[in-house]
């Protein structure tokens, strides 16, 4: 800045440029010539305001942009008052006091710490002012404050910017502005995505329970047995009238045994008011347990429902070094049928357990995980395998170099049309009476998708020759004109259903946006009408013009509308086709493979084509050369080529498709991702640590294995 | 043999690369096309098999209109006519037997390719082809592991395959060092000598030009600006020359 002042006095800031920033910023630069610069920084300065009000009115909890916007508004001018004082004081302090002890005080490094400590006061003492600022500081917090001190900082710079470019010509460097704007949108995205530290530190411990589960769920892997010795005694409640209970036992030695006295008595009741009336007081001993362990006590309810009685005594007894123990017990409350009379045979359970031994079984809940796995490598497996079935055919239509050559004449693409629509038609009928023969879809679906898929497949492209051979024959024998009118005809004929299709399609789609779809359905044949006739006169005045034996570059035509849906198709995320499979056919891993094979499809076509796009074009010539047709030569010599790059992607692909699945089981695609997200929602931390620890180690052997399978191919 | 009648070939682009060439070449013939590269050689060879589709003119083999034939026709045609190119266009990555056999491919049912199918002749024939040119002991070779010089040799197998009547020969040896040259188009000679083949070959070097052929065709941007047999090769004078080859251009080699 002191190196320049030489500069500043022969040539003084334009007063009227900065004028002009200081009202509509990015203006003075504009005036100045600078055109981009000046609208860049006005709609910097919008944006980052706007994104600042935004912010603002979101952390009040108060989202009423008009009045963040004049809150901020009030404090940016605040702001920008106290700067403006403080770039005074330092204009003063060089020019009049420092500048006459040393010469050179502020250098660059000092500029900024000027500016930092100044934003940092003013931002401060706002705080720190008592009235409508108090309020805003409890209101609306710091970021109120340091934003709008930025934002003033942003402004005051670009007013010096267009006063130094209208005096000078030349441009100061934008690296300021950059700086500033990315201090506010880094204090702006702290705020929006609510970084809060302190929070995150204090409250980090409550994490530790749920990490160890889910870092080492090993244990729940396996079943535990616990081995246990039980002794049990026979207690009546209430005392049957005029009897004693049951026979009290008798210790047997060598045996665990326990004897109740007495051996009926009351049950513990509580009245509406919650007052509890305890029981008949028991003295239960026991024996020939494991000495210095532990004995549990349980009650056994007539119904058959052992439980632990609570308030009645302690039920957890230590046991002496003879193996013994004796303690009291009142007999607790306990759930007796209603249609239970009279007296009831309780039993009292004295369990110790002795030991929990690790056994071999797999728990209930690593079967699961294991299962779900299996599912989703193989929803992977097959999407992949789909995939390949589907996506090599479509790769070699989506390959421009194999397609740019493939040329047809307007007469065989007339006729071929025509006869294969009626073709299809024809095996659209056939498969409904087969079918209709054949008892319908449910009884054999896999004949009939067979039948189906043949016919289609058969007659359309048998329709399709007869057709285009049926009219290049004529062409070559009619008189010339009649072929021309009559291609042209069929032309016109085919133009005016595509026309009519895009009737509807307008009708419906675009009307539809803006009229209820009742009554764009009124009118629909209207526009259907008046799109078969538009279209149709115009194919036929594009194929009278071309004439029948014209050439049309087909290829290129099916290159881009495969390369189009495919393009689509890979576009939409497999989540999303996985929503769309679960409506199809309900949750789980059929709609996850649905989902995945769509957008594998789409994927591997487009990765496919590429590799057949990329091959060595000598060998096809040379097969070409030797009289091969379009199958040998795709055989001979394009298939040994994009081989190794096929299989390369293949399995990249299958590796992605068992990551994928994972995903896609969170949203209903079945596999482990399914269970995964349910264990999550029941909080078992440790079922959901396994599933996450089969994820990781499947995931990770396949990562290995794919590129050691690749490593061989490329 | 075969006629060439007004043939010119304008690509998509504008380029001009032939302008109504027309010649005759008679069964037997070892004729040689000379030119600097872009002179149209490789089109010319390339449309005789409609490699590249002629725009205009017309392409009479023994009697039928190459030119006109529809797809059935022109591959009836393309197995009489070998070619062997410039960089060999073998697919690397298949054996030196399959590349061979992909030459009868003109004779073999479509259907059979599909599951990589020969007639059994068909491999006794690959065999004796690679016999011919003098590397019977590479049939299981990948192509890609064989040198240049024998990778030629199995371009030539593969048009042998053919058993064509003609062979097209687009540089056949400018990827070759000028031993194997030599080597390539004696086997070369000894096909047109021995089976009474017509070669039709495009070539650089004066030298070899006036080594093998037996009549020679010169082209300068698309357009014959010079006929003769090997003789008057020989005697070209020095304007000639530059009239073929452009006035930049210096003897090299002869």
């Amino acid at each position: 800045m002191e190196a320049n002042q030489g500069q500043t006095e022969n040539k003084r800031p334009s007063l009227i440029h900065g004028a002009f920033s200081f009202i509509l910023p990015g203006s003075g630069q504009v005036i100045a010539g600078q055109l981009k610069r000046g609208i860049g920084l006005f709609f910097t300065y919008i944006i980052l305001a706007g994104l600042s009000i935004w912010t603002v009115a979101q952390r009040a909890r108060f989202p009423d942009l008009t009045l963040s916007a004049k809150i901020f508004w009030i404090v940016l001018f605040e702001c920008a008052a106290v700067l403006l004082f403080l770039i005074c004081v330092r204009y003063l302090l060089t020019r009049f006091i420092i500048k006459d002890v040393s010469g050179q005080v502020f250098t660059q490094w000092g500029l900024i710490i000027f500016y930092a400590v100044a934003i940092f006061l003013v931002a401060d003492s706002l705080l720190a002012t008592a009235g409508s600022t108090e309020e805003l500081r409890q209101v609306y917090g710091t970021t109120t404050v340091f934003s709008a001190a930025i934002l003033a900082g942003f402004w005051f710079w670009q007013i010096g910017d267009a006063a130094r470019i209208g005096a000078k010509g030349a441009v100061p460097s934008l690296a300021p502005a950059i700086a500033i704007a990315c201090v506010l949108i880094f204090i702006l995205g702290w705020n929006i995505t609510q970084i809060d530290l302190p929070k995150a530190i204090a409250e980090y411990k409550d994490t530790q329970i749920i990490l160890r589960k889910l870092i080492w769920p090993w244990e729940a892997a396996f079943e535990f047995e616990v081995i246990s010795i039980e002794a049990t005694a026979k207690v009546q409640a209430p005392c049957p009238a005029g009897e004693a209970g049951p026979p009290e036992n008798e210790p047997i030695p060598g045996e665990s045994w326990v004897i109740v006295t007495p051996t009926c008595g009351a049950l513990t009741v509580m009245d509406l008011s919650g007052d509890l009336t305890l029981g008949t007081e028991l003295t239960i001993s026991g024996g020939g347990f494991t000495p210095g362990s532990e004995v549990e006590i349980f009650w056994e309810n007539p119904i058959g429902n052992p439980f632990r009685p609570r308030g009645v005594g302690d039920t957890i007894i230590a046991i002496d070094e003879s193996g013994e123990f004796i303690t009291q017990l009142n007999i607790p409350q306990a759930i007796v049928p209603d249609t239970a009379v009279g007296a009831q045979i309780h039993t009292v359970i004295i369990r110790e357990e002795s030991a929990v031994v690790f056994t071999w079984q797999l728990s209930r809940e690593m079967k699961l995980a294991l299962v779900g796995m299996l599912e989703t490598i193989m929803l992977g497996l097959m999407a992949t395998f789909f995939g390949i079935i589907f996506a090599v055919p479509l790769s070699f239509l989506a390959a421009r170099n194999l397609m740019a050559n493939i040329v047809t004449t307007l007469a065989a693409i007339t006729g071929g049309l025509l006869v294969m629509v009626a073709g299809l038609l024809l095996a659209y009928i056939a498969t409904r009476q087969i079918s209709a023969q054949l008892g319908g879809l449910e009884d054999s679906p896999i004949l009939i998708a067979i039948i189906a898929f043949v016919l289609v497949f058969g007659l359309g492209l048998l329709g399709w020759r007869i057709g285009s051979w049926g009219l290049t024959k004529m062409g070559e024998r009619a008189p010339a004109l009649l072929s021309r009118l009559l291609t042209a005809l069929l032309f016109g004929v085919i133009g005016g259903a595509v026309g009519y299709a895009v009737g509807i399609f307008f009708s419906r789609a675009i009307r539809g946006i803006v009229l209820p779809d009742e009554i764009a359905a009124l009118t629909e044949t209207r526009y259907a009408v008046f799109g078969a006739i538009l279209f149709g006169a115009l194919s036929m005045v594009y194929a009278y013009r071309m004439n029948y034996f014209g050439e049309i570059r087909i290829g290129m035509i099916i290159y881009a509308i495969v390369r189009t849906i495919m393009n689509i198709v890979r576009a939409i995320e497999p989540l999303i086709w996985a929503l769309v499979g679960i409506i199809w056919v309900g949750p789980g891993p059929f709609a996850g493979t649905i989902a995945l094979t769509l957008h594998t499809i789409a994927a591997l076509g487009k990765l496919y084509s590429e590799s057949i796009e990329s091959i060595d074009p000598g060998p096809l010539e040379a097969i070409q050369a030797t009289g091969g047709n379009r199958l040998q030569t795709i055989i001979y010599a394009v298939i040994p080529q994009v081989l190794p790059p096929f299989i390369s992607f293949t399995i990249y692909r299958w590796d992605i498709n068992v990551r994928l699945s994972t995903v896609i089981g969170l949203v209903g695609g079945g596999g482990i991702g399914f269970i995964l997200i349910q264990w999550i929602r029941q909080f078992q931390y440790e079922a959901a640590g396994l599933a996450v620890w089969l994820i990781a180690i499947t995931v990770s052997i396949l990562d290995y294995v794919s590129s050691e399978i690749r490593a061989r191919f490329v | 043999m075969l006629q060439i009648e007004n043939l010119t070939k304008i690509y998509g682009d504008g380029t001009q690369a032939l302008t109504d060439v027309s010649f005759t070449v008679e069964e037997g013939e070892f004729l040689v096309v000379i030119g600097l590269s872009g002179s149209g050689k490789s089109t010319l060879l390339r449309c005789i098999n409609r490699l590249v589709e002629p725009t205009s003119g017309r392409i009479i083999w023994n009697g039928r209109d190459i030119t006109a034939a529809d797809q059935s026709e022109l591959r009836e045609i393309r197995r009489e006519i070998g070619m062997i190119f410039q960089h060999f266009n073998l697919v690397k990555r298949s054996s030196v037997m399959t590349n061979v056999l992909s030459g009868r491919l003109g004779y073999t049912p479509p259907s059979w390719s599909l599951i990589n199918r020969f007639r059994k002749e068909d491999k006794e024939r690959a065999i004796q082809a690679l016999k011919r040119v003098g590397i019977p002991d590479k049939a299981n070779n990948r192509a890609d592991e064989l040198s240049g010089g024998q990778q030629q040799r199995v371009g030539i197998a593969r048009a042998l395959m053919q058993e064509p009547k003609m062979i097209l020969a687009d540089e056949p040896v400018a990827s070759l060092d000028p031993v194997l040259a030599h080597s390539i188009l004696g086997n070369l000679e000894r096909i047109n000598q021995e089976d009474k083949m017509t070669v039709i070959c495009s070539l650089h070097f004066l030298d070899l030009v006036q080594r093998y052929a037996t009549r020679v065709i010169g082209l300068r941007d698309g357009i014959i600006v010079f006929q003769g047999d090997s003789e008057d090769i020989r005697q070209l004078s020095d304007e000639r020359f530059k009239e073929i080859y452009g006035e930049e251009a210096e003897r090299l080699g002869a």
